[in-house]
């Protein structure tokens, strides 16, 4: 049990009074000549730290580890649309192969799903070293509870010491329900991720909305758990030859037994609003015709993107009022944006400067649009964009 | 009035004052520069120039003034009466690059700014040094030189007053070339004829605006909101002067109706947080801490329940105030998407005859069969009406938009209103400018002119 | 059907500034607010009283301070709440602070439905949710955008997965989290706050709970540490490219690519 001590012998009126400066979160009071630390303390140590030295003392008492030997192996999740991979799954084999070269220990995959076998050969191609496969027919839609077993059930079989997970939806439901389940730490959203020779994962993510990284670990609890984002780490080649093998895991039909049930996968994509759009393909005045929007639009198709405008396409009834980007229409802050013939007027830029990035191609090089956008390309869009989507089709 | 055109060879002048790059003419000129926010008059400019300094404005007007070119000044274009449009053609003025903050002066507590500046540049300014612009209309994106030339008031009038009361100085360039200071940093003055205050609301017809020291004062820490139901427009109104009297200084007092949230909601394709009841005002307090803002607003609350609000929401989130004043925000534009086209009327009455106007306005839309939305700050009187043409034929248009116009502003003058509380005259106000303030003043009115221009070049058309 | 939300209190400003060298929030000046996510989720649920009857509750876990969002929720329609509050719960991460939820929800009483939001602006883990309802042995889902029934102790709802939505039965009780922008959440009403009793909120402390074993809770409890805090790289390029239009193109491809968006 670590907690904080207060060494009362040394608590004075005025060194209390520096005490509850110092917090933080109020947590310290003094009252009738006696100092307290209430309910608001975050164990942040400050106090400890910062305070009258030896006013208060951080008594540590380690919880037991668990046996770090007996945990082997980095697991990534599999996460997949009805047997198609999802790129994140790559991405997370290729930095477990990283991290695995620290431990010399082995990289497994967790597929789960139904008729998948065909596509967990995929896997090996990438450098797993053995696949675990859980195929049945109740596990082809995913439901809370049968994933969770299923996966409690291959922790319990393979005793890994990391698991890896894309944090995707399904990944964010079913990672920490079964990190709870052993009641261990599942650290979300990691941007970082390192091994330290002990097996300990290192996991660093933004908090506070990116104002401040954060370096965490998990030190006396297997196995650890991480998630991380589409798109943070690069998925490795795929090889010539597969190696590796797929090993069929069988649990027991109770297990997959659930009053939960799937009634409905509704494909259409909702019509987002484009304040909740990652990528935007945005078009202004530089765009000649209303028919030459079929090149953003393709743009865009291409991209996984929205479409948005600028006010005066609005007024000219080529969009709906709903995509106009600007101080009469919506404010939208996408990871990626890019403005097209747009010359970027204030009441435009004020709904999109807060992007993440900003790639903007207008003729004319002194438009202010270049202000704003991180990657300017000063040239005629009628001869970027074809050139581009050519390209893209290209490589396809 | 005759002017001079501009030919080649002015331009070949004026490319001797200005480089090249920043002279536009013809089809370089984009369309938004022939009209402004409301769009009811179309007229380009021979040429744009983008000027960049009081020298600059200083050579174009001497040639300007010699050789009889008209001259408009124009900054973000967001004006509603036609005040920056080139009626006469000539030479157009565009000083949104003149966008300098030059100085923060902490100890006399101004700010002096370029006229290009924008509105939110300059709040957002202010606030990172930890002081407040009071003046807040709504249209952001407008230069302050434009703020100042219409005396922009907005939504903090009830407590701060407009812009004229943040005026402490400004450097002008005649119509004839001349550059003078009018006031400055002092706080008082009473050194002759206030020039300052003619150029404040004098809409580009006196003189050009190059540099500007505003009035800052210290930021509230604090600001919460007040939505508050009521079953109809008539309670909410009249709750409206229980409220000035009750001393308890809002910032802000608007009033909107549920048809106009509804067309907001349809816009922004967003709900508002409360659309059950017909009529809402909107009130703002500000201070330094919670508890003084809280027992402020505790008065007003009361009162409100007393005069049978329904109720009284509070509003103080960064994400419920979005929720509420984007609303508010999109008005102007929600309500002109909803018709065809449509005009506006920017009256001011005194403050306890709002509930009076509003109420004319219905019985108005009623009898004359054409659909009158409005909105506005009802703490300091300035009605936002406007007028839609929804399916009107264009003549059925014309007519019934003068009967009602001429109906608006003979009430006003009724209520002992004016005809602009923040939009101005312009171009097209000004018949009933005249109407209302009749020979007397008028005639007083043009001297003015004269004396500041007496070629008449500069903004002609406008006001007067 | 009686409904529990959980909230939280979080800075009162997403421009938090947090010191570097100790991790901490600057406190100068933050005020609090409820955690923007959980207004839908109240409204959410404040929807279904209305619909189906019942009572909605909420529960919150942090300083005594925090009493204060649970008076707003009060003011928003909540019917009562309920702060776990203790000293103990002090430096716990997600493990350990959705247990202390688990144990203070046991104790509040039986729901047919908890609702969280989907996540907070100060953690951003979305984790509490899914592991509070490990940890109350009851199903979840996450990101609910709809609840398009409600019959005989089943929920049917619309789920946001990648790339598509699930509808699926959920059988009650369950534990939800619930996604933004689905509804407009209503304002705090000056009336409810003039009849509410602030003395009316219950207030859990370790000793209210059926797992008293200190181990399990705060800093103890908790599986991961923070071993170091630092501030982030800050990336502010800015690059302006000119050159014919196949020049660019390659150009604006290479950034794409590099960038990760194709």
């Amino acid at each position: 049990m670590s907690y904080l001590k207060i060494n009362h012998d040394k608590i004075t009126a005025e060194n209390a009074e520096d005490l509850m400066k110092i917090c933080p979160f109020s947590a310290i009071t003094y009252e009738n000549g006696r100092l307290e630390i209430g309910a608001g303390c975050k164990m942040c140590k400050m106090c400890v730290n910062k305070g009258p030295k030896g006013a208060i003392e951080f008594i540590k008492e380690e919880a037991p580890s668990v046996d770090k030997s007996l945990w082997k192996g980095i697991t990534v999740f599999v996460e997949h649309d009805e047997g198609r991979i999802h790129p994140v799954t790559l991405e997370l084999i290729g930095k477990a192969r990283e991290l695995a070269k620290v431990t010399g220990q082995p990289v497994y995959a967790l597929f789960i799903g139904f008729n998948i076998e065909d596509q967990a050969k995929k896997l090996l191609f990438y450098g797993v070293d053995e696949v675990f496969l859980y195929d049945s027919p109740a596990l082809k839609h995913f439901l809370i509870l049968p994933y969770a077993n299923v996966f409690t059930h291959f922790i319990n079989q393979t005793k890994p010491s990391s698991i890896l997970v894309g944090a995707t939806h399904l990944g964010r439901s079913l990672a920490p329900r079964v990190a709870a389940r052993f009641r261990t730490g599942l650290t979300a959203d990691c941007t970082v991720l390192d091994m330290k020779e002990n097996t300990d994962l290192v996991q660093i993510r933004p908090a506070f909305g990116g104002n401040i990284m954060a370096q965490i670990v998990t030190p006396r609890n297997r196995p650890q758990f991480c998630t991380v984002r589409y798109k943070i780490f690069s998925a490795p080649p795929k090889q010539e030859t597969p190696r590796g093998r797929i090993t069929r895991m069988e649990i027991e039909e109770k297990q997959l037994k659930d009053t939960m049930q799937v009634l409905d996968i509704i494909r259409k994509p909702k019509d987002i609003d484009i304040s909740d759009a990652d990528i935007i393909v945005a078009v202004g005045r530089g765009i000649k015709s209303q028919a030459d929007l079929a090149l953003a639009e393709e743009l865009a198709s291409l991209l996984g993107a929205q479409i948005a405008c600028t006010r005066p396409l609005i007024e000219a009834g080529w969009f709906d009022a709903k995509h106009q980007i600007g101080l009469s229409g919506r404010t939208v802050k996408a990871k990626l944006i890019i403005t097209l013939g747009i010359s970027g007027s204030v009441q435009f830029a004020a709904g999109m400067r807060n992007s993440d990035c900003i790639v903007s191609v207008n003729k004319d090089k002194n438009a202010p649009i270049f202000d704003v956008a991180h990657y300017g390309f000063v040239g005629d869009l009628y001869e970027i964009v074809p050139a581009f989507i050519q390209q893209m089709k290209e490589e396809n | 009035m005759d002017y001079h055109k501009v030919t080649e060879q002015e331009l070949r002048r004026l490319r001797e004052i200005i480089p090249e790059d920043r002279i536009l003419t013809g089809e370089e000129i984009g369309e938004d520069y022939s009209h402004d926010e409301l769009g009811g008059i179309t007229n380009a400019p021979e040429v744009l120039i983008r000027v960049l300094s009081t020298e600059e404005i200083s050579e174009i007007m001497k040639y300007a003034n010699c050789q009889h070119i008209p001259v408009v000044v124009r900054g973000s274009g967001t004006g509603l009466v036609g005040a920056s449009v080139a009626l006469h053609g000539g030479i157009m003025l565009e000083t949104t690059g003149m966008n300098r903050i030059l100085e923060l002066d902490t100890e006399n507590l101004t700010v002096t700014v370029e006229p290009g500046v924008l509105l939110m540049e300059l709040s957002q300014f202010a606030e990172e040094n930890d002081f407040l612009y009071p003046p807040d209309p709504g249209e952001k994106s407008a230069t302050i030189g434009g703020n100042i030339s219409t005396n922009a008031g907005g939504m903090r009038a009830v407590k701060y007053g407009v812009t004229r009361d943040y005026v402490r100085g400004l450097t002008v360039v005649l119509p004839t070339g001349e550059v003078i200071k009018l006031g400055g940093k002092v706080v008082k003055n009473s050194s002759g004829y206030s020039l300052k205050d003619l150029m404040i609301g004098s809409e580009g017809t006196l003189g050009i605006i190059t540099e500007a020291v505003l009035k800052l004062v210290a930021l509230p820490k604090v600001s919460v909101s007040l939505l508050i139901p009521f079953a109809d427009m008539d309670a909410a109104l009249e709750a409206v002067p229980e409220i000035i009297k009750s001393k308890a200084v809002p910032t802000a007092i608007e009033f909107m109706e549920r048809g106009t949230i509804l067309f907001a909601e349809e816009y922004l394709g967003k709900k508002f947080p409360d659309s059950k009841s017909d009529a809402y005002i909107l009130l703002t307090f500000d201070g330094n801490s919670l508890e003084q803002v809280e027992r402020d607003y505790d008065t007003v609350a009361k009162l409100c329940i007393d005069r049978g609000a329904l109720d009284v929401y509070i509003v103080d989130t960064d994400e419920r105030k979005q929720s509420v004043w984007s609303a508010r925000g999109a008005f102007l534009e929600a309500i002109k998407a909803s018709t065809t086209a449509m005009d506006e009327c920017d009256v001011v009455v005194p403050r306890n005859r709002v509930a009076d106007f509003i109420k004319f306005t219905h019985q108005l839309a009623q009898e004359i069969g054409m659909r009158i939305p409005s909105f506005g700050h009802a703490g300091d009187g300035n009605l936002h009406v406007y007028l839609c043409r929804d399916e009107m034929e264009e003549k059925e248009w014309q007519k019934k938009l003068d009967t009602v116009f001429d109906a608006m502003y003979r009430k006003a003058e009724e209520y002992h209103g004016l005809v602009s509380g923040e939009h101005g005259i312009g171009f097209a106000k000004r018949r009933y400018l005249s109407r209302q303030y009749g020979e007397a003043q008028m005639r007083i009115m043009r001297g003015i002119k004269l004396a500041f221009d007496p070629n008449g070049i500069l903004n002609p058309g406008k006001v007067v | 059907m009686n409904i529990l939300v959980c909230i939280k209190q979080v800075p009162g400003t997403s421009n938090v500034e947090v010191d570097p060298v100790t991790g901490v929030l600057k406190r100068d000046g933050v005020a609090s607010k409820m955690n923007p996510y959980d207004l839908y989720s109240l409204e959410l649920a404040m929807c279904l009283r209305q619909q189906h009857g019942g009572t909605v509750d909420v529960i919150t876990m942090g300083p005594p301070q925090a009493k204060s969002s649970l008076l707003e929720a009060i003011c928003m329609g909540a019917d009562k709440g309920c702060l776990i509050s203790d000293r103990r719960f002090g430096g716990a991460d997600v493990v350990a602070t959705s247990y202390t939820l688990s144990q203070g929800i046991r104790k509040m009483g039986q729901y047919d439905l908890i609702l969280c939001g989907k996540q907070t602006t100060d953690g951003d883990t979305a984790q509490v949710g899914p592991e509070t309802a490990e940890f109350l042995n009851i199903p979840h889902a996450t990101n609910v955008q709809e609840i398009t029934e409600a019959e005989d102790g089943f929920l049917t709802v619309r789920i946001t997965m990648d790339g598509f939505a699930q509808v699926q039965k959920m059988p009650l009780p369950c534990l939800l989290t619930v996604e933004k922008n689905i509804n407009t959440p209503r304002l705090p009403s000056y009336r409810r706050k003039c009849s509410v009793n602030p003395d009316g909120i219950s207030v859990f402390s370790l000793a209210d709970f059926e797992d008293k074993n200190e181990g399990h809770y705060g800093l103890s409890g908790s599986p991961t540490q923070v071993e170091r805090i630092f501030p982030p790289e800050k990336n502010l390029s800015k690059e302006i490219y000119e050159g014919s239009g196949n020049e660019l193109s390659q150009k604006l491809f290479d950034l794409l690519l590099q960038k990760k968006f194709i």
